[in-house]
């Protein structure tokens, strides 16, 4: 298929939606003050900020908080345009209306290459694919916290929300006191006149709800205050003290408490269930089957099995380990990951796989060539890990349904509690917790599926689910499986003339619909930008390449794993461009520049981890440098990495990283980010892999699936490329970078080229 | 059975086979304490036994019967905080949050024992999982409340 016809076959998906859009322009995503749980005392001045009595601002927080800041950022973009102390925020789960969507990350799916995004005249398929899918996203409203995509969303609509409400206050201000808002001024909540007039918001807000602002303009970037400034994130304080609130904490009157079991073999069922043992058991309830009644989308992709339900949690897991079970492979046969790692090695030869990107004449530049030179990479499953096992809480009554989750799609979460009870979307309410960590693992609601069913059979009482860790280990939504292959033309002069990469693996994107919002989905075999992020939007000069991609069917539940397909493919791309450089006998950072001079602001950020880590300089005897560079998210990272080998073990002792991620909204949280990344990559690098056998998945726990510690792990440093660009994503960009750079690095110490994770020696 | 917790005495039927870990958070609704993995390789669930730093998970509520128990919860009080705990704001150490009960608990144990940490010792001692990546935060953090500087800053 050509390129141009799969976009649109791709919005044909979605083409339904078309029908019936009103006109809805950017800021229909104000909404109204009906967008927000109404609340005694407190004014709504519009869908997002209502104020309290004593002047307290309460913001709707679409977001979900899983470590990266989100709730700190989008509270300084309100707090900046109001001029309050962020303290003077309060965040409430934010309601179901659309205006809440994430329509950014919906674009952020498009498989343009940064080079047409970034083009001074973008081409008419650009600039139509991004208005219709910008359309359609608002439509829909999903709201959804993935893709680092949450401050490059919020940037202009949150701003222009809290600047609307500042706009209604100074202006109800103006009016009670007869003088023109021009001399007003805001100092810490407080509206402020010459004449020593003020009142704080709280006072205003009555008279400001029936202000309408008639147009209004975020401040500009000289005036900010906050925006830019190292701010210490809200949701620290409780995170230190016990207080802060996961879903698993979530306590309520007469709950009772649910672990469940599926069936070891993924995508297996229970053909018979025996609970009579364990329901004799001192402070069990319960044994509820769940089955998938041959649809995914029933228990949104969980594989079956069952839930037993007790007086604690440790009831229903004594009592789980009771319940005689016959289990069955799935219809298809069971899997298998090293069977699977063959059929994808085979179709790279077999299949034609589906074009990402081409430019130039690849066959004629190979055919010309001096020698060719080519390479095999090579990425495993791997599982997502969060320290707080998956879970949710549900209660029933009445056809009401009422659900706490931690759960990175709020839209997905109570569209599946809907659809499991049988009620309308509207009669489900959904708190959403901390979360435990998500990577991704969040964005799917198996777990709030199986807690709603469990809750159906519990007579109205509230029932929390928790899976094991092994449970979670073993019945994750997998990082795919990918394999690629590469191949570089040398001309006669030395120089690189060609770039042909072609990859295997499954698409994510189109299962993760199927299975989570089973009303949008569309065929399986779209063309999915995460199979080849990282592989066609290489902002590398080569004059020809050919960037291909066979989409595959494994069967293996795949999903979202932090950084997505970035996070194998800059492994094999920032690994090959390496063996480019050595191949035509440069050092790997000239090499870079040489082909990255029409890429000033990738050069830039080259260049700044270069000059931190001191590439070149001496280092320690036995240590040695590895460097990569990727462009994820909206963002650009570069790392170096210093490592040894010490008692024939990989050390890492220093990651030097560089980062061009547009505006900052706050260092702290941009540094943090890049230090966990660091961390998470470095565990997927060092250790990580999922095997299947025999349709089981064999690590089940950190002792077989380990992870970096503290004695590991090395001193990660930040610096940041100044960018007046509107945010791009900070929670994913700086994964990408780490394997290849230690596999660089690792290079150097060994003279062998590792083209396998994770790293092996 | 009676458990003395964060220096008070409570009453609690449970079975004493019952790890301390549910008889916290399902019995008597203290969340604070985490559960990660079930078999004491996180740590999330560390409290203190004694003055110990165990693996609630997997100890036994019998095992802690009349013992001094210590929780996160007890770790210090808002109008007087733990040293580690302002040092943990300072440092801002948590992202997601989940394991920093456990390293917290780790970590006021490892100073109770040595107040003046190495790097070594805090290596030796602190062996939680931080699936967000916080540990150079994390031993900032104990060298700052143990009112050691740092050897190399964050940025």
């Amino acid at each position: 298929m050509k390129r141009r016809t799969w976009i649109l076959s791709a919005l044909g998906t979605t083409g339904a939606l078309v029908v019936g859009w009103g006109v809805l322009p950017a800021r229909s995503r104000m909404g109204s003050a009906t967008s927000m749980l109404p609340s005694a005392g407190d004014v709504a001045l519009n869908g997002w900020i209502k104020i309290a009595q004593n002047g307290q601002v309460i913001l709707a927080m679409p977001r979900s908080e899983m470590g990266q800041g989100v709730h700190t950022g989008l509270s300084m973009l309100v707090a900046e345009e109001l001029d309050v102390p962020l303290g003077r925020i309060t965040l409430e789960t934010a309601g179901p209306d659309k205006i809440y969507g994430n329509v950014a990350m919906f674009l952020g799916a498009l498989p343009f290459h940064p080079k047409d995004l970034d083009a001074q005249d973008p081409s008419a398929t650009v600039i139509v694919s991004e208005w219709v899918v910008g359309k359609v996203a608002r439509e829909l409203g999903l709201s959804v916290t993935g893709g680092s995509s949450s401050l490059t969303d919020a940037w202009e609509p949150m701003r222009m929300v809290a600047a609307s409400a500042r706009a209604s206050l100074l202006g109800a201000a103006a009016a009670q006191w007869g003088v023109p808002v021009a001399e007003l001024s805001v100092q810490d909540g407080v509206v402020q006149h010459a004449s020593g007039k003020h009142a704080h918001f709280g006072e205003l807000a009555g008279a400001a709800a029936g202000t309408a602002p008639q147009s209004v303009q975020p401040k500009d970037r000289m005036d900010w205050k906050l925006i830019g400034q190292a701010t210490q994130r809200v949701d620290i304080p409780a995170k230190t003290n016990g207080r802060a609130q996961f879903g698993l904490d979530v306590r309520l009157p007469d709950m009772l408490f649910a672990s469940v079991v599926m069936c070891p073999m993924l995508g297996g069922r229970a053909t018979a269930i025996d609970a009579k043992a364990a329901l004799a058991m001192p402070g069990v309830e319960k044994c509820v089957p769940l089955e998938t009644a041959n649809s995914d989308a029933t228990l949104a992709g969980a594989t079956a099995g069952f839930a037993v339900v007790g007086r604690t949690t440790w009831h229903a897991r004594m009592a789980a380990q009771q319940v005689q079970v016959q289990w069955q492979q799935r219809s298809a046969g069971p899997l298998d990951s090293a069977r699977i790692h063959q059929a994808l090695t085979t179709s790279l030869a077999s299949e034609s796989g589906h074009v990402f990107y081409e430019t130039g004449d690849t066959a004629q530049a190979e055919a010309q060539a001096a020698r060719l030179v080519g390479a095999s990479y090579n990425a495993p499953y791997l599982a997502h890990a969060t320290m707080e096992p998956q879970n949710c809480t549900a209660r029933v009554v009445g056809g009401r349904v009422e659900v706490w989750a931690p759960t990175q799609v709020p839209s997905a979460a109570r569209a599946v509690a809907a659809r499991v009870a049988g009620v309308d979307v509207e009669q489900v309410t959904l708190h959403v917790t901390l979360l435990g960590g998500g990577f991704g693992r969040r964005l799917e609601v198996d777990f709030v599926a199986q807690a709603v069913k469990v809750a159906m059979a519990c007579d109205g009482r509230p029932v929390q689910l928790t899976w094991s860790r092994e449970q979670d280990m073993t019945h994750d939504f997998y990082r795919p499986m990918h394999v690629a292959q590469f191949q570089a033309a040398v001309d006669a002069q030395g120089v690189i003339s060609s770039l042909r990469i072609k990859s295997a693996g499954d698409a994510i994107s189109p299962r993760w619909m199927a299975r989570t919002l089973p009303a949008l989905s569309g065929p399986i075999d779209t063309p999915d930008k995460t199979a080849s992020e990282g592989l066609f939007d290489l902002p590398y000069g080569f004059a020809n390449q050919t960037i291909s991609h066979v989409a595959t069917r494994s069967g293996v539940p795949v999903g979202f794993w932090r950084s997505v397909g970035h996070s194998h493919n800059a492994f094999f791309s920032e690994s090959f461009v390496d063996e480019m450089a050595l191949e035509t006998r440069q050092d790997p950072l000239d090499f870079r520049r040489n082909w990255l001079k029409d890429a000033p602001r990738h050069l830039a950020v080259l260049n700044l981890a270069a000059e931190k880590s001191g590439w070149g300089k001496p280092l320690a005897a036995g240590h040695a440098r590895g460097i990569a560079l990727h462009e994820s998210f909206n963002s650009i990272v570069a790392e170096v990495v210093e490592a040894s080998l010490q008692d024939a073990q990989i050390r890492v002792h220093r990651v030097v990283v560089a980062v061009e991620c547009g505006t900052v909204i706050n260092p702290q949280s941009v540094a943090q980010q890049m230090e966990g990344a660091v961390i998470f990559g470095l565990t997927a690098a060092l250790y990580s892999r999922i095997d299947i056998r025999d349709g089981v998945v064999q690590q089940s726990n950190f002792p077989n699936y380990p992870m970096v510690t503290l004695a590991q792990a090395p001193h990660v440093e930040t610096h940041l490329v100044p960018s007046d660009r509107p945010p791009g994503g900070v929670g994913e960009p700086g994964v990408p970078p780490l394997a290849p750079a230690l596999a660089n690095a690792l290079f150097v110490l060994t003279k062998k080229r590792c083209r396998s994770l994770p790293l092996e020696l | 059975m009676e458990l003395k917790i964060n220096g008070k005495w409570v009453q609690a039927e449970v079975d004493p086979a019952m790890p301390l870990l549910w008889v916290l958070r399902d019995v008597l609704n203290m969340t604070g304490t985490k559960f990660g993995c079930g078999v004491a390789a996180c740590g999330a669930c560390t409290v203190h036994v004694d003055g110990q730093a165990v693996r609630s998970c997997v100890f036994p509520v019998a095992a802690a019967a009349g013992k001094a128990i210590r929780t996160i919860e007890s770790l210090g009080a808002s109008d007087a905080p733990h040293a580690l705990q302002t040092a943990w704001i300072a440092e801002q150490v948590p992202q997601c949050g989940y394991c920093q009960s456990g390293m917290l608990m780790a970590a006021a144990a490892l100073l109770e024992r040595t107040p003046k940490p190495t790097d070594a010792d805090i290596d030796a001692a602190m062996t939680n999982i931080c699936r967000c990546g916080t540990y150079q935060r994390v031993r900032a953090a104990i060298q700052s409340a143990a009112g050691q500087t740092p050897k190399e800053s964050l940025v």
